[in-house]
């Protein structure tokens, strides 16, 4: 207890030290410093704060030293995050390979591998993106047909994949391939890394309801990928795919925090933009009923976590409940955007000529959040694993 | 709720306790009988015996040393069971009530009887049909006190009344009344949930004595929430029994030839209702956090758990109904006493509506 006290103080002293003013402000999408050989930054003071953690290692705090990370135990790993918290700290680095990519190459990773890839995630060098879903499998994503022939050095990759997030200017792809057409399903799949400047990748990007085109469409024209580059077993892909979804799940559960956070809390927001009784309520007693649900289960939510963290220490902890968190993480998000519009009410109803870039932006993010019951597994697909896995009931 | 080995224990030996002395059939022969007893004495002497009463409060105060946090897990299980005791009334509400509104010598001649259950107290405080927190019309005038109160539990098996009431200042006083003491009147019922409450008439009643701590409203809220955050927890555990019965009854029930489980359309009702009861849990396994901790104003804690295990308790019990198809409607299934149960401890303390009120007014809007 000493010493987890003792290093929060520490914590507490460093990031005072090393994070600029200008990086505790709410995080925006277009600051968000992203790795990979396009990243750029927007001021100097977001290069010393990415700078200052990547030495530290706490872009990956709980990764290993001798990859480049922290080294923090989870106990540590939570004081940081809560003292970066405390400051608003934005995060220092965002990337699909520190988020989800990572931790799979951790746990199935050849020790080449994990020694190529992790300090390259860990220093942001390299920005990774997802190639899971393809035209003709999304929620059935074990029916995938991008197809691997195994050359014995090298496979060749050829076929189509959806959603990948920003691969129009990722250097690296990690992908689920066919690799044994004729068997079972969930048992000829492998997992590829592909570097994205391999001849024959080409992207495609698709604009979206909120106006932005993150998504991409990656097409692959007999690309040859060097064995060297298959993680885990020869059709063990989907092991590795599962242990991968877990993570990114749990980083949907909590996306706002990583994305973006809206400056104006929904209270605020309510009480400066609807007409209120001269004790200074809410009128509309529906609305303000709606608004304290949110604002309860958003609090329920991160208790939820919370009790979540204490089972996992105490080992006590039911094994349905990290199951729930991204239907009920995602689910309360798109409450919390509908009540944002309703109290926007005229003003809500523009996504580009707005009056200011805030206003804007809670617009944008109504629309764009629509995707995240979708991604990394729908709600009705979680519901699915919620009732069979964690209730029991039968298939 | 994360509990450590000894509270775990604790829940243990009162789930064992329940399971023999006070299943859910002991609540329907209560229900049933022809004397209107609150409670079966035999249960209670059992709950007093094993120190149910004095579960929370350190050992140096004459407690068991378990926590609030046991308390809850306690709680939680008198709630699975549907088992009728003056837990609730007087071994949390009326022991609160004396102890945070008392004098040092009050809190000193009244709590350890509380605390041993050898006295049992209630706390007359809602007036009409829907809860408020302070009276407004029961008065204290001329040293004596006259108003109407309702839903007071347990009140016909009780040794004495705490009435709350306000003076002429419109300041919020409490008195000890003996239930027979003259202008008196108690109007028994029992109510859909099988148990005993009781409407009171007040006349000029002369109290006993009045409570006469230093901080009477701030502590009189105090024990309110506490009790309101300890029958969210006995309504947790009514939440969880009812889901397991009702998971239960799809993995046996057969129709179309498959098991009623392997519907999509009942798959994802339960997964829903077993996310919000999650949440549901976690915000009253933080109320109790906070309760161990000393936190000195509980209001919100005790607004946020009343409001969401409210709301699941009283949806898990529809659901459970409907999903055990015609079954659920019949008296046979212990499923309807779930759902009045349900229905009762709504009110009780607030309903969701109440307390989603009062956290928006708490937070100023």
């Amino acid at each position: 207890m000493t010493d987890i006290n003792a290093f929060r103080q520490d914590v507490r002293e460093w990031l005072e030290a090393h994070c600029p003013i200008s990086q505790r402000q709410p995080i925006v999408r277009e600051e968000q410093i992203w790795a990979g050989s396009q990243s750029r930054f927007p001021s100097d003071d977001a290069r010393q704060w990415f700078e200052a953690m990547r030495d530290k290692g706490w872009t990956a705090p709980t990764w290993p030293i001798e990859y480049g990370g922290g080294g923090l135990t989870a106990d540590e790993a939570r004081v940081l995050e809560q003292e970066m918290g405390r400051l608003k700290c934005r995060p220092a680095l965002y990337d699909m390979g520190l988020w989800m990519l990572g931790p799979a190459l951790l746990t199935y990773g050849s020790p080449e591998q994990k020694s190529l890839h992790i300090p390259r995630i860990v220093r942001g060098e390299v920005r990774w993106a997802q190639g899971y879903s393809e035209p003709g499998a999304g929620s059935d994503l074990a029916s995938l047909s991008t197809r691997a022939q195994d050359k014995g050095d090298h496979f060749v990759v050829s076929g189509t994949k959806i959603w990948t997030t920003r691969a129009d200017v990722a250097d690296w792809i990690f992908c689920l391939v066919r690799t044994d057409p004729d068997a079972a399903k969930r048992d000829g799949i492998s997992f590829l890394l592909i570097d994205m400047a391999s001849e024959g990748v080409s992207t495609r990007p698709i604009p979206l309801i909120s106006g932005e085109s993150e998504f991409c469409q990656t097409f692959f024209d007999e690309v040859r990928v060097p064995r060297e580059n298959l993680v885990g077993d020869l059709h063990g892909g989907w092991q590795v795919a599962k242990e991968l979804l877990k993570h990114e799940r749990k980083l949907m559960a909590t996306m706002e925090s990583i994305t973006e956070k809206v400056d104006v809390g929904l209270i605020e927001l309510a009480k400066s933009r609807l007409a209120l009784s001269e004790e200074g309520r809410i009128m509309d007693g529906d609305l303000r009923s709606r608004i304290t649900n949110h604002l309860m289960h958003a609090d329920a939510l991160d208790h939820l976590n919370d009790t979540l963290f204490r089972g996992m220490k105490a080992q006590q902890l039911d094994p349905a409940l990290p199951l729930t968190l991204k239907y009920i993480g995602t689910t309360e998000q798109q409450r919390k955007d509908e009540l944002m519009l309703e109290i926007l009410g005229a003003d809500g109803l523009t996504m580009a000529e707005s009056d200011s870039p805030e206003l804007e932006r809670m617009v944008r993010n109504w629309a764009y959040n629509k995707a995240h019951t979708i991604a990394g597994g729908t709600s009705e697909i979680q519901l699915n694993i919620i009732a069979r896995r964690g209730l029991g009931l039968p298939e | 709720m994360i509990l450590n080995d000894e509270q775990r224990m604790l829940r243990d030996t009162i789930a064992d306790f329940l399971s023999r002395e006070a299943p859910v059939e002991a609540l329907r022969a209560l229900r049933d009988a022809d004397i209107n007893l609150a409670w079966q004495p035999s249960l209670w002497s059992g709950l007093c015996e094993l120190g149910a009463p004095a579960a929370a409060h350190a050992e140096d105060d004459g407690g068991l040393g378990f926590g609030w946090l046991g308390m809850g897990a306690l709680m939680q299980e008198t709630g699975r069971t549907l088992s009728a005791s003056p837990m609730l009334s007087s071994a949390i509400h009326a022991q609160a009530v004396i102890r945070y509104c008392g004098s040092p010598e009050q809190i000193e001649r009244r709590v350890p009887a509380l605390m041993s259950g050898e006295s049992v107290a209630t706390v007359a405080m809602q007036e009409g049909n829907h809860f408020h927190t302070l009276p407004h019309q029961t008065r204290w005038v001329g040293n004596t006190i006259s108003g109407d109160k309702t839903l007071v539990m347990d009140a016909s098996a009780t040794d004495y009344l705490i009435v709350s009431a306000l003076d002429a200042a419109d300041q919020l006083c409490l008195a000890l009344v003996p239930k027979d003491a003259d202008g008196v009147t108690l109007h028994p019922k029992k109510l859909m949930d099988g148990r005993q409450y009781a409407s009171l008439t007040l006349r000029d009643v002369e109290a006993e004595e009045w409570l006469t701590g230093e901080t009477l409203a701030s502590g009189f809220t105090r024990a309110c929430d506490e009790a309101t955050i300890m029958l969210s927890c006995e309504m947790l555990g009514g939440s969880r029994e009812l889901l397991e019965r009702t998971v239960a009854y799809l993995q046996e029930r057969e129709q179309f030839d498959v098991k009623i489980g392997t519907f999509q359309a009942l798959q994802h009702r339960l997964a829903k209702a077993y996310c919000e009861l999650e949440l549901a849990a976690a915000s009253a396994f933080h109320a109790l956090l906070a309760m161990d901790s000393g936190e000195p104003v509980l209001s919100e804690q005790a607004s946020k758990a009343k409001a969401l295990v409210g709301d699941i308790f009283q949806h898990l019990s529809n659901e459970a109904v409907q999903m055990h198809g015609g079954m659920g409607v019949t008296d046979e299934m212990d499923i309807g006493l779930f759902l009045k149960r349900s229905r009762v401890c709504n009110q009780l303390y607030g309903n969701s509506a109440f307390h989603r009120d009062r956290f928006a007014r708490l937070h100023g809007y």
